[in-house]
């Protein structure tokens, strides 16, 4: 018996190594590495970055582990979660979902809902977790506690200012950097630019420039609010029966039908690199799409210091900005993905190459360690003139702001659309009128004129 | 451990020895016997797998995926590439066209828009609504048109500074009924602004012509075959990366040609590396870094920092490198492109035809090659033949694990019954229920029979003749002398010669030798005398 017992095991001893691929524990195999498809809104000047830095990973833990990560698209943020949601609800022509994407909480919560995203509670131990700012953490548990955004890389809005054309006409007219502290003072300071600009043609009339644009009226209305100590929108609904909306709208409509804000359908970058704005309230992560040079109508350009400034506070309000940023989340597929996946998060967000990123993006880090000393010392590094200046003024308003994460809900995207779409259009509507009273009439006349009733016209279509 | 497996190889040599001295066990023949057929079915099974080519399997195997990939994506980008050179042609025709048109409306040549730059911005912006056709029906990435003028003649760089437009869908690859993911790369701003058309994040106004052969070979060639028809003008750029942006693609130019066969510039249609990737993703199921790539080819050279790719990251890393592949066919399935010492790569490749013939540009070679690191396809076969040889092994270890039970199990009753073959009663031994040895045993125990019988006989005689050799010993000289003459078979008449006694004298000692040996007669005597002699007491 003893025989058949020894026989037994050694024929199971040998067929072991054969049936050890069985085992259910999650084990990859360099040899046969797993592909993770990767969606990223990083492109233009951060495209390059990002490569190097999925190389870096493939080249790297990815050989050593077995993953390849295989970038399968680039798109603007606004495209990007267009493409999520049309392949979440499987739209026709729209493409497979990839394994990791960017993206931001309101594009998760619509994924999640569907159950499309994995959980990366269940691939990060409550130490791990400890390393990231609690905040960023916050802001992408939605569902409950589900962890369904991770903080990669986050944001918020700065002030940027074209300080070479900045100084031209501060030279002219003793404007101050310091008055752009305020929303208040911009616009004060957009006036007396549009009066200096009007002047440089004497034989043209109300030919003045614009000077500023927030990139996004939805976030500058959220935070004008907030720094007023109100909230724009109580449990999903808008709030403009609060006395704070008239100050937002005098720092938007006003200056927009005179022609002192710029009224636009795109990003803030497209104006400044055309010299037609010379500051804008937008995101960090912008800076890169600002170019070195501005180009003027007759294709001259010149090369050009971009100044990054605190945002602006209303005045009398605290310091308050928007925390933003995308992070990225893990659609839910087979075990040995998720955790490849995770494997690829915790190296892309350890301190060194969190900070490798953000130092040639504009992005700010996500751990408490690279947020730290690190930081510093990683600024002093920096080549880059502009993202040194970014992450210096990021470091002043992470100590002396208060960042808000907006409200989340299902309609908020749809609320934005149609909040700055409103918006624009009557300011749109109203300077086309202003245009053609000014013919007739001088400037305060034709805005009273034009500018009659549409605050109420505006606030009854919500 | 050492010095138990020494202790072991000690004993076995000890076993090996001992054949030699007492002959081969039985159990050792019948284990060798066994060895020997496992052995020659386990040949016999490695020939079969030979001929069969079950070891080449995996490479035959991986070759025909490789093949078939190449079909597909060689005529994938043939019909792709193809398509968009013809919509470029068209989109050449209409655009020269209508340019030409709307100069002539103006009062201005053509020719002459170098001359008259005040009318480039309404001529460009007029071509947005066709390029935007051009570009949603092409389903590419990106449509251009440069025109051989510039918006401000004055500035220092005038003469590689060329206007046009530039617009790129970037999500080609995805239906959508809505365009806000066409942006503007190059263009007047106003067509933006009038058309919320975002400006891309490197945006130029103008196309910066220094170094651009998508723009100087095709107006160059024109100019130089005016009898060629646009078909036969149109050019490929390689993968290359334009002024101030950072997307790697391949652009498809054909020239600007007025009524009167001037050239003014060029127009096309642009593949990102990024829409490539997309479209021509080879299956790597089987093998995850395989990549497709479309590469110029020089005197065996893939040109890798020219081509576009789909597929594995590997891929991208040679291309950033700046490096070529030198090709060889040195091996039997496939051709190993070899970047350097330490990394090469395997795989096929065929040609790929982007230009008719007659094409002004035919002598450009391209090819489409499937490949994959040499290592991992390498691997994959090492990894298929070492589990068949595992296999193998395992069949082989257990054939001898097999022989050794079956001999051990074959000899077991051999050897008991040998056991009771020894054993003292052989009539009462159990049956072995093997007929042989059965037998075996009846027939012994019944010739042990015979042979205890005949013994107990000669064990009585052995008595008597004991007794008798005893009895001599009493025998007096004299009678002894007389005994010995007789057992020399000496009769009484020649015994009484021999001694000079009468004979009376003589058969008196006769009869006491007689009766001390306790025999009657010289003819008793004598066969007892016989029988001494032979179990060899001498008398």
């Amino acid at each position: 018996m003893k025989k058949y017992i020894s026989v037994f095991t050694i024929v199971v001893l040998l067929f072991l190594p054969i049936s050890a691929g069985c085992d259910n524990s999650i084990k990859l195999n360099p040899k046969n590495p797993v592909t993770l498809t990767f969606w990223h809104n990083y492109g233009g000047q951060l495209k390059e970055t990002m490569d190097s830095m999925v190389d870096e990973f493939n080249d790297t833990v990815g050989a050593e582990k077995g993953i390849i990560i295989n970038v399968t698209s680039i798109s603007g943020s606004a495209t990007l979660h267009k493409k999520l949601t049309m392949a979440a609800n499987g739209d026709p022509g729209a493409p497979s979902l990839p394994d990791i994407t960017t993206a931001y909480p309101k594009t998760a919560l619509i994924l999640a809902q569907k159950g499309l995203l994995a959980d990366l509670n269940e691939q990060f131990s409550l130490q791990e977790l400890s390393a990231y700012i609690p905040e960023f953490l916050e802001e992408g548990r939605l569902e409950g506690e589900h962890l369904y955004v991770f903080p990669t890389a986050k944001s918020t809005e700065v002030l940027f200012l074209n300080k070479t054309l900045f100084d031209r006409f501060a030279e002219d007219t003793g404007a101050k950097i310091e008055d752009l502290g305020t929303f208040e003072g911009i616009i004060r300071t957009a006036s007396l630019y549009y009066d200096w600009t009007d002047k440089q043609t004497p034989n043209i009339a109300n030919d003045g420039k614009m000077f500023f644009m927030p990139d996004s009226l939805f976030n500058f209305t959220l935070i004008g609010y907030k720094q007023m100590g109100a909230e724009f929108i109580k449990n999903g609904v808008t709030n403009f029966i609060s006395p704070e909306y008239p100050r937002v709208w005098e720092c938007y409509y006003k200056p927009a039908v005179i022609g002192q804000v710029a009224i636009h359908n795109g990003y803030a970058t497209d104006l400044a690199k055309t010299g037609d704005i010379i500051c804008s309230t937008g995101s960090t992560a912008g800076v890169s799409f600002f170019s070195p040079t501005v180009t003027y109508a007759d294709n001259t350009s010149e090369p050009i210091e971009l100044d990054i400034l605190p945002y602006p506070v209303f005045e009398g309000g605290k310091k308050a900005a928007i925390q933003r940023g995308a992070g990225m989340s893990v659609i839910k597929s087979s075990k040995e993905k998720e955790y490849a996946a995770a494997i690829f998060l915790k190296w892309f967000t350890n301190p060194d190459n969190n900070l490798h990123f953000v130092s040639s993006t504009g992005y700010l880090p996500v751990t408490e360690e690279a947020f730290g000393e690190i930081m510093s010392q990683e600024i002093k590094n920096i080549s880059d003139e502009r993202i040194k200046k970014l992450l210096q003024t990021s470091r002043i308003m992470q100590k002396e702001y208060e960042f808000y994460i907006p409200p989340l809900f299902e309609d908020i995207d749809e609320l934005q659309k149609q909040y700055e779409g409103q918006l624009k259009e009557t300011a749109t509507q109203s300077r086309k009128s202003y245009i053609e009273f000014l013919k007739s009439n001088n400037q305060i006349t034709a805005y009273e004129t034009v500018s009659n009733g549409k605050y109420d016209d505006f606030i009854s279509k919500f | 451990m050492k010095n138990l497996l020494l202790t072991k190889i000690e004993f076995l040599k000890q076993e090996l020895k001992k054949p030699g001295t007492n002959g081969t066990p039985m159990i050792l023949r019948l284990f060798l016997f066994l060895l020997v057929l496992v052995l020659t079915i386990f040949l016999g099974v490695i020939a079969i797998l030979f001929i069969t080519g079950t070891f080449t399997a995996g490479m035959a195997e991986s070759q025909r995926m490789f093949e078939n990939e190449l079909l597909h994506t060689s005529q994938d980008i043939s019909q792709q590439y193809g398509e968009l050179s013809i919509q470029a042609i068209e989109f050449s025709k209409e655009l020269s066209r209508s340019i030409e048109n709307k100069t002539t409306k103006l009062g201005i040549p053509v020719s002459d828009l170098q001359e008259h730059p005040e009318i480039l911005e309404e001529v460009i912006s007029s071509e947005l609504d066709r390029t935007l056709f051009c570009l949603q029906r092409s389903k590419s990435s990106g449509v251009f048109f440069i025109l051989n003028a510039t918006i401000n003649p004055a500035l220092d760089n005038a003469n590689n500074s060329r206007a046009g437009l530039y617009i790129k869908n970037m999500e080609p690859n995805i239906l959508s009924s809505s365009s806000p993911t066409i942006i503007i790369l190059r263009g007047i701003p106003s067509i933006s602004r009038n058309n919320l058309l975002s400006l891309h994040a490197q945006w130029k106004m103008e196309f910066d012509v220094s170094d651009a052969p998508y723009y100087h070979l095709p107006t160059n060639t024109a100019q130089a075959n005016k009898n060629l028809p646009l078909s036969r003008l149109y050019y490929w750029s390689p993968k290359l990366t334009l002024p101030d942006t950072s997307e790697e693609v391949m652009l498809c130019s054909v020239p600007l040609i007025d009524s009167q066969g001037n050239v003014f510039g060029v127009c096309g249609i642009e593949v990102s590396a990024m829409l490539f990737k997309l479209t021509h993703m080879p299956n790597n199921n089987i093998y995850p870094r395989l990549f497709c790539v479309l590469s110029p080819i020089t005197e065996g050279t893939i040109q890798f920092q020219q081509s576009v790719f789909a597929g594995g990251f590997s891929a991208r890393n040679i291309s950033a490198n700046n490096n070529v592949l030198r090709v060889s066919d040195n091996r039997r399935s496939f051709y190993s492109y070899k970047q350097n010492q330490d990394s090469s790569f395997l795989g096929i490749h065929t040609p790929v035809n982007l230009y008719p013939k007659g094409s002004a540009f035919c002598d450009e070679q391209w090819v489409t090659a499937i490949m994959v690191p040499e290592d991992d396809l390498v691997s994959s076969i090492t990894k298929l033949n070492l589990s068949l040889i595992g296999l193998l092994m395992i069949l082989i270890i257990l054939g001898i694990i097999a022989s050794y039970i079956l001999s051990q199990r074959y000899l077991k009753p051999i050897t008991e019954g040998l056991d009771m073959i020894k054993s003292t009663d052989l009539s009462a031994a159990p049956r072995t229920k093997i007929a042989e040895i059965d037998d075996l045993i009846s027939f012994l125990a019944a010739h042990n029979e015979e042979l205890y019988e005949r013994a107990r006989q000669e064990n009585l005689s052995l008595t008597i003749l004991d007794e008798f050799a005893e009895n001599i010993k009493t025998l007096s000289p004299a009678e002894r002398s007389v005994f010995v003459l007789y057992a020399q078979d000496h009769n009484a008449k020649e015994i009484a010669e021999i001694l000079c006694l009468s004979i009376n004298t003589i058969k008196t000692h006769t009869k006491r030798v007689y009766t001390k040996l306790n025999v009657t007669s010289r003819e008793e005597l004598l066969l007892y005398v016989n029988m001494l002699n032979e179990i060899g007491n001498k008398i």
